[in-house]
């Protein structure tokens, strides 16, 4: 990483640490100010936008783990998402746990479920590995749908119990607003330290060339294992949340379709980097909401096309943006963002 | 027993459709390495344009002409624009670039077709009970059967005859020595994503005439993949034999167990044997040493 000019670093503490300068230390207690007054001047429509935007980052991270920095390519997140909301909802409903409780155990319910479809990463690998967690996405839906039907609530909608902590219920969008994003904070945090540090260098060996770093001494089957733990761990505890926020989940709310969404807003944020997960939630957050509002427009003028057509129009745009994305800037978002910095800092010389 | 010989019957001539597209989607990975995910959408889109045509007022059999021949046109140029740039990147890359073709169908299909519901072809043949010793079984799915068989025969005809055919079996072995010997590798690739696309059509079409045409042939394209890795990547009677491994397997459970798990069965067997036996009852088995 490059610094701003006459920034050095002399030692290994500065090279590791994340705010280096005076200016990162600012802007990060603007953005802490500015996140924290935003409800009080913005209507609840961009609170619920930034709420659920908030915890798709938190699946997206998990994501980014697994298949960003470890290479082990996951298409079935939704469905450990689902876990993840359904073993939360379930505890908290059966056994009366108070749901704050729960999402730990959401997170741990999908971590454990992951482990179990990550064995065959022992064996195969690729194309091979990721048509297994397609498979993980089906079986997953379908367990929850068909044997136990009283329990899971079957193929019908599900309720979720109110979300506690002490006496106080979360009942509007400003409460889940500051609790989403206090979560958001604590997780980016985590998987920021977790990744700067021995676990994440090793995923990285690992995804660059498995037998290379297995040649230096990394135990494979382990860290492979850790990372669908640590990523599922994610796509649960991001689950749980959006169970707790929706207060309603069913089966429908986690397809096969989800996941892919899910892969191509890691692929256009960037893979790889703590900012992938935030630049693609949002970019592609924004451009549904913009296909939604443009969709009835376009069916006004032209009716006698279907009436799905935002829908329509939300997959074309989402398709033809990955295409571009990776036909033109494979390194996504992110990337676009570092090269616009350096050139900043180094303008006018940039050599 | 008549049930038993009844569903293995109907089992393996559905078989044969999922072990049509499964070597579409075989084609292609040989000939390029890609694992083209959005094989499931073109059996869905296919079974639609097939449906639009067959509405035209134009006889039945040029309309399905049409539609294969826009259908292998459209493989080209995929193979032309998203995909060429694709070669040699990392595989994560790969696996989007295919779903992001498949969600675009996805959503086209919805634009022009969200409204249709529950629509059927026209009966080509009336529906009559055939005895095969004294089991009862419908002539569509004997008919699909010999359908299926006279389709492989062709393809395999192709492949072992056809002087692209054999093109396309040497840029799958190796590109670099396909170009040596004069082979235009880039075509090898396009022929295939044709010949992939209307192998998806007509299976869609066959499928669409069994059970109906709609969103939820998406999955059945699915299931053929999972055939194809059932069979082994590197091989055309390898994905045959998925096919009907997992329609009968299919037929077995909807008949003697429950629909939901008939859903969801082929990717169960598929985990198993990427378990047990990674690469397929017919695949190459790669070894990888330091």
């Amino acid at each position: 990483m490059r610094r701003a000019s006459g920034i050095f670093d002399t030692s290994y503490i500065q090279d590791m640490t994340i705010f280096r300068t005076k200016y990162y230390s600012a802007g990060m207690v603007l953005l802490i100010l500015f996140f924290l007054i935003l409800p009080f001047f913005v209507r609840d429509f961009w609170l619920a936008f930034i709420s659920s935007t908030a915890v798709t980052v938190i699946a997206l991270q998990g994501l980014n783990i697994l298949s960003g920095y470890c290479g082990q390519i996951s298409i079935g997140h939704t469905a450990f998402m689902a876990v993840g909301a359904y073993s939360s909802t379930i505890l908290a409903a059966q056994f009366g746990v108070p749901l704050v409780l729960c999402l730990p155990f959401g997170g741990l319910g999908a971590a454990f479920i992951g482990l179990l479809f990550g064995l065959p990463s022992l064996r195969v690998k690729g194309y091979y590995l990721a048509l297994t967690t397609i498979a993980a996405q089906y079986l997953i839906i379908y367990v929850i749908k068909t044997p136990f039907p009283e329990v899971t609530g079957g193929a019908i909608a599900l309720n979720v119990p109110a979300l506690k902590i002490g006496n106080f219920e979360f009942q509007t969008e400003r409460h889940f607003y500051y609790f989403v994003l206090v979560m958001l904070a604590l997780m980016t945090f985590f998987a920021k330290s977790l990744m700067r540090g021995h676990v994440g260098r090793a995923f990285v060996a690992i995804r660059d060339n498995d037998i290379a770093s297995e040649a230096m001494g990394i135990n494979l089957y382990q860290y492979k294992l850790l990372a669908f733990f640590i990523g599922c761990f994610y796509a649960g505890i991001a689950g749980a949340l959006w169970a707790a926020y929706s207060r309603v989940i069913s089966p429908d709310d986690f397809t096969l379709m989800g996941s892919i969404w899910y892969i191509g807003m890691l692929i256009i944020g960037g893979v790889g980097g703590t900012l992938g997960p935030f630049s693609g939630a949002l970019f592609i957050g924004a451009l549904r909401e913009i296909c939604v509002i443009v969709g009835p427009y376009i069916s006004s003028m032209i009716p006698q096309i279907g009436a799905q057509i935002s829908a329509s129009l939300v997959e074309m745009t989402f398709g033809i943006t990955i295409i571009l994305f990776l036909v033109f800037e494979p390194r996504g978002i992110s990337h676009r963002w570092e090269i616009m910095k350096e050139s900043y800092r180094l303008w006018p010389f940039s050599y | 027993m008549i049930t038993f010989v009844q569903l293995l019957i109907s089992g393996i001539s559905v078989g044969f459709i999922y072990g049509l597209i499964a070597v579409g989607f075989v084609l292609i990975y040989k000939s390029s390495q890609i694992f083209n995910f959005a094989q499931g959408e073109m059996v869905m889109f296919g079974a639609f344009l097939v449906w639009a045509f067959l509405n035209l007022s134009i006889p039945p059999v040029l309309a399905i002409l049409l539609v294969l021949g826009i259908v292998a046109l459209a493989g080209y140029g995929l193979e032309r624009f998203p995909l060429r740039p694709m070669i040699g990147q990392p595989i994560l890359a790969t696996i989007m670039i295919t779903m992001g073709i498949g969600v675009f169908l996805r959503g086209l299909a919805l634009l022009l077709w969200s409204h249709n519901i529950g629509i059927k072809y026209q009966p080509i043949i009336t529906e009559k009970t055939l005895y095969i010793f004294t089991v009862p079984v419908s002539n569509v799915t004997i008919g699909i059967f010999f359908f299926g068989l006279i389709l492989v025969i062709l393809l395999s005809l192709f492949f072992n005859r056809s002087r692209s055919g054999l093109h396309m079996r040497a840029a799958a072995e190796s590109h670099q020595l396909a170009q040596s010997m004069g082979i235009r590798v880039t075509r090898a690739i396009a022929q295939s994503w044709a010949i992939a696309g209307v192998v998806a059509t007509l299976g869609g079409f066959l499928l669409g005439y069994v059970r109906g045409i709609d969103f939820g042939l998406t999955d059945i394209g699915l299931v053929a993949v999972a055939a194809a890795l059932v069979g082994g990547l590197e091989s055309l009677k390898g994905a045959i034999l998925g096919g009907v491994i997992m329609g009968v397997a299919q037929m077995f459970t909807g008949g003697y167990i429950g629909y939901g798990l008939k859903e969801v069965i082929p990717f169960l067997i598929m985990v198993f044997v990427l378990i047990f036996k990674p690469y397929g009852l017919f695949g190459l088995v790669k070894i990888e040493r330091v």
